[in-house]
């Protein structure tokens, strides 16, 4: 039986806190009284996975079932979640794979000849093929991808992106033309964060930046509050528009799924646990981990840590049409995830882990850990921040791992360039935005070799807008002070010089409240 | 330089580690986290090697040559009513009030030899036996064996030991008290001398809890004196319930701490007319209980006249 999210009042009794701050973490000795969120147990997963897979796929939601799609001569587009999911990525198999073997065997017994699968990553960078063999497993990559009919989307790919049409607020929507010519497109999701399904899994995914600048801009993440809570978030209900229009064109079967907390495998478990609960053996393991990363070079800590697979739990799917099936995967989410808050606090602290969605098998650039810090965790809530306005946040994160040229070229520009210029996201976006995503170079190397978009930047950037309208201070322990100071930030040795720095902005004794993940929560701030 | 700041952070590491996680000490539940403290396991360590001849050996080594000088250089002890043992041959439960960790071996080393060599005690399970290392450490030390304080399948082990001809040390209480004085008292002492058929030797204390109440984990500076009372045995009378018996168990203690607290015959005449002091303690402020409680000892003195004499240090 897991237990639920709470919230700790930290006390004389209570241990030293773990925090994570990049390829790494500390024990932080917090002040009493400092409330701590820590996230549910997890919840667990479902016993017969594939039991479940079948189940869902027979017994849709507001939807015929899946072998009554399937027809001999029909056009079957299979759509999944890029490599940014889950976080840290799954031990095999995948639950992709395990889905799309049960729906080709399904399209294999209907006699479907005609069978595409698309990574729908968008603007995120083209996954290499062992990447791809990992979602999808060795059966089906050896099945479809030497024949290439197992592709990463291409967003700039013109001949291959079909324009169906304008919502009623004008917004275009372009997506893949495989997609949009199907007879049957079924997407294959997983939900790791609440942020993440719905209509947004194709209107996002196989969409191009003619659609996406109508919700990836500045001023929707500032009116998204917050983009983990689709009903009040303005990129949400952008992408749920575009995804009706869509559902015009193209009949969409869409398969969601949901995981559990068990983020870190053995003997990095104790990274998870509470920290008063903490055997011998976990104390232990915790100061020779220390130990062992003070000793590392950068790289092998970079490989310790990417190494991890996550022995995730599915905790649920649902497939069928979009909205309801998203509806109840939500909820599933929302079980593993929610944890009530009462109030906001003055200031909050965040420790930016070693990985986000962007950064698989990469490098946490410091463009990358603000949006993971103030973008991620900070909208990681239901109802209001947990932060109250004009209060301070205090991250942790060494900004130092410099920038990964594979993967973000686009980032160095905008970091020694646009950010030296203006850190404001929406003088960024007005200014710079259209160049870089315009750029050759930038779609020559996105196209061809495995870099995020030009314009990608900017994103992160959006993605952290709404904290930088809503706090007045940010405030990195540990962080390098050149590149704290060159995202219109500061730096601190400790977590009470951090505090001393905040006191002009929320007092010389604020209240404080620390969110302990990963795993991920949401707190619902009453 | 870089070498001996990894060493530096090593260090600083475990210093951190070693206060905030209370090496050497239980660990702590931060007060707000105690609602989601999950259930205690189920597993129990074994205990029935450690009345077997090599840890018998063993624990007359340990408790002569560490557990013994080590007490009594820590604490003085006042020992008075050992003479009820004269008469007793088999088995017996020595019930007592529960203050302090220091009850265990003030018990036992009060103790004539014989007695302490055949005696076990009776340790909750989810506290002293849910590791290895605290269940071995308790049984070589104390011939400790595990009862279940929530009521659970272990209940029948202290039969067994008593089938076996060991005399048990149980404290009915089932836990130390917060504050000194006595509290609540289960029926599981009771239970057993009936549905044995052994005699209950009532053991009143007093001074364990000064010398160290919960939290401290060695007693406090300064020699405290310590004393201890037993008491004439009890037997469940024909037709008495359990709930009868555990009663006039707790009564038998309690006279026995008055009596510790005065005399034979103040104690005896308070008895009689149901005036013994109530060893709950008065209703009056948390910080009056423990005032009184921590206050030293005044343990008679060469002049002081007792009418009840037999006593050794």
């Amino acid at each position: 039986m897991s237990r639920p999210g709470f919230v700790l009042e930290v006390d004389d009794r209570t241990p030293p806190l773990l925090v994570h701050e990049g390829l790494g973490f500390r024990m932080e000795d917090f002040l009493l009284g400092t409330r701590v969120v820590y996230p549910p147990e997890p919840i667990g997963g479902v016993p017969d996975v594939e039991g479940a897979i079948r189940e869902a796929l027979l017994h849709p939601v507001e939807c015929e079932p899946l072998p009554e799609l399937l027809k001999a001569g029909m056009r079957l587009t299979i759509a999944f979640d890029d490599v940014s999911l889950t976080l840290p990525t799954m031990r095999a198999p995948d639950i992709r794979q395990r889905i799309i073997e049960q729906v080709l065997t399904m399209a294999a017994d209907a006699g479907v000849d005609d069978v595409a699968l698309i990574s729908a990553n968008a603007f995120h960078r083209r996954l290499t093929p062992k990447e791809l063999e990992h979602i999808v497993g060795e059966r089906v990559f050896r099945s479809f991808y030497g024949q290439g009919l197992l592709t990463n989307h291409d967003a700039e790919d013109h001949d291959n992106l079909t324009f169906l049409g304008k919502t009623e607020k004008d917004e275009h929507v372009v997506t893949n033309k495989r997609a949009a010519e199907s007879d049957l497109l079924v997407y294959v999701n997983v939900t790791l964060v609440s942020m993440e399904g719905g209509h947004k899994s194709v209107g996002v995914g196989l969409s191009s930046y003619r659609s996406l600048r109508h919700h990836h801009n500045n001023e929707t993440m500032v009116n998204s509050r917050s983009f983990m809570d689709h009903k009040n978030s303005e990129l949400h209900a952008s992408a749920w528009r575009m995804g009706r229009l869509i559902g015009e064109h193209v009949k969409v079967f869409q398969i969601e799924t949901s995981v559990d907390n068990n983020v870190f495998p053995k003997p990095y478990n104790f990274l998870m646990k509470r920290e008063w609960e903490w055997s011998i053996r976990d104390q232990a393991s915790m100061l020779g981990v220390r130990r062992g990363l003070a000793v590392a070079p950068q790289r092998m800590r970079h490989k310790i840590f990417h190494d991890l697979r996550a022995p995730y739990g599915m905790t649920g799917i649902n497939a069928g049409a979009v909205e309801p099936v998203h509806e109840l995967t939500i909820a599933k989410v929302h079980e593993q995830q929610l944890v009530e808050v009462q109030g906001q606090t003055d200031v909050l602290v965040l420790g930016v882990p070693y990985l986000g969605p962007y950064n698989v098998n990469s490098s946490m650039n410091p463009v990358l850990a603000t949006c993971m810090g103030l973008g991620y965790y900070f909208n990681s809530y239901r109802g209001q921040p947990v932060v109250r306005r004009g209060g301070a946040v205090i991250l942790y994160h060494p900004l130092d791992e410099g920038f990964n040229q594979l993967h973000h070229p686009s980032y160095v520009d905008f970091y020694e360039e646009v950010l030296a210029e203006s850190t404001d996201p929406a003088v960024v976006g007005q200014k710079y935005e259209a160049q870089f995503a315009e750029d050759p170079w930038y779609i020559h190397l996105y196209r061809t070799s495995h870099a995020y978009h030009g314009v990608h930047p900017f994103y992160m950037w959006y993605w952290a807008a709404h904290a930088m309208d809503h706090v007045d201070d940010v405030i990195w322990v540990g962080g390098n002070r050149r590149a704290a100071a060159r995202m219109g930030f500061r730096s601190a040795s400790t977590l009470l010089d951090a505090l001393e720095m905040a006191s002009d902005t929320v007092g010389p004794s604020p209240s404080i409240t620390y969110l302990h993940n990963p795993p991920h929560l949401i707190a619902d701030v009453r | 330089m870089a070498g001996r700041s990894v060493v530096r952070g090593g260090v600083d590491d475990v210093r951190q580690a070693a206060r905030g996680f209370r090496w050497g000490r239980r660990s702590q539940v931060p007060r707000s986290a105690e609602e989601w403290v999950p259930e205690a396991r189920s597993t129990v360590f074994r205990s029935d090697w450690a009345r077997r001849r090599p840890a018998i050996v063993a624990r007359e080594v340990v408790q002569k040559a560490g557990l013994e000088p080590v007490f009594r250089s820590q604490v003085r002890t006042t020992v008075r009513g050992l003479d009820v043992l004269d008469g007793l041959t088999g088995p017996v439960i020595f019930a007592a009030n529960h203050a302090s960790h220091l009850d265990t071996p003030l018990v036992l080393l009060s103790l004539p030899d014989e007695w302490r060599r055949r005696t076990a005690v009776a340790a909750a399970a989810d506290y002293f036996f849910d590791t290895w290392w605290r269940a071995v450490g308790s049984s070589v030390l104390f011939n400790t064996f595990p009862i279940d304080r929530r009521g659970g399948t272990m209940s029948a082990t202290p039969g067994e030991v008593l089938d076996d001809g060991w005399s048990l040390l149980i404290f009915p209480e089932g836990t130390r008290s917060q504050d000194g004085w006595m509290g609540t008292f289960r029926m599981g002492a009771a239970m057993l001398a009936h549905a044995h058929d052994v005699p209950v030797v009532p053991v009143a204390h007093r001074g364990t809890f000064a010398a160290m109440p919960r939290g401290r984990n060695w007693p406090a500076p300064g020699r405290r004196r310590l004393t201890i009372r037993f008491g004439q045995p009890l037997r469940p009378g024909p037709g008495e319930s359990v709930r009868d018996f555990a009663a006039r168990v707790k009564a038998a203690i309690a006279a026995l701490l008055d009596e510790d607290g005065t005399t034979w015959w103040e104690a005896r005449r308070r008895l009689a007319s149901s005036t013994t002091r109530d060893p709950g303690g008065p209703d009056v402020a948390p910080w009056r209980r423990l005032w009184e409680q921590t206050a030293p000892i005044d343990d008679g003195g060469p002049d002081r006249v007792r009418a009840w004499r037999r006593s050794h240090d």
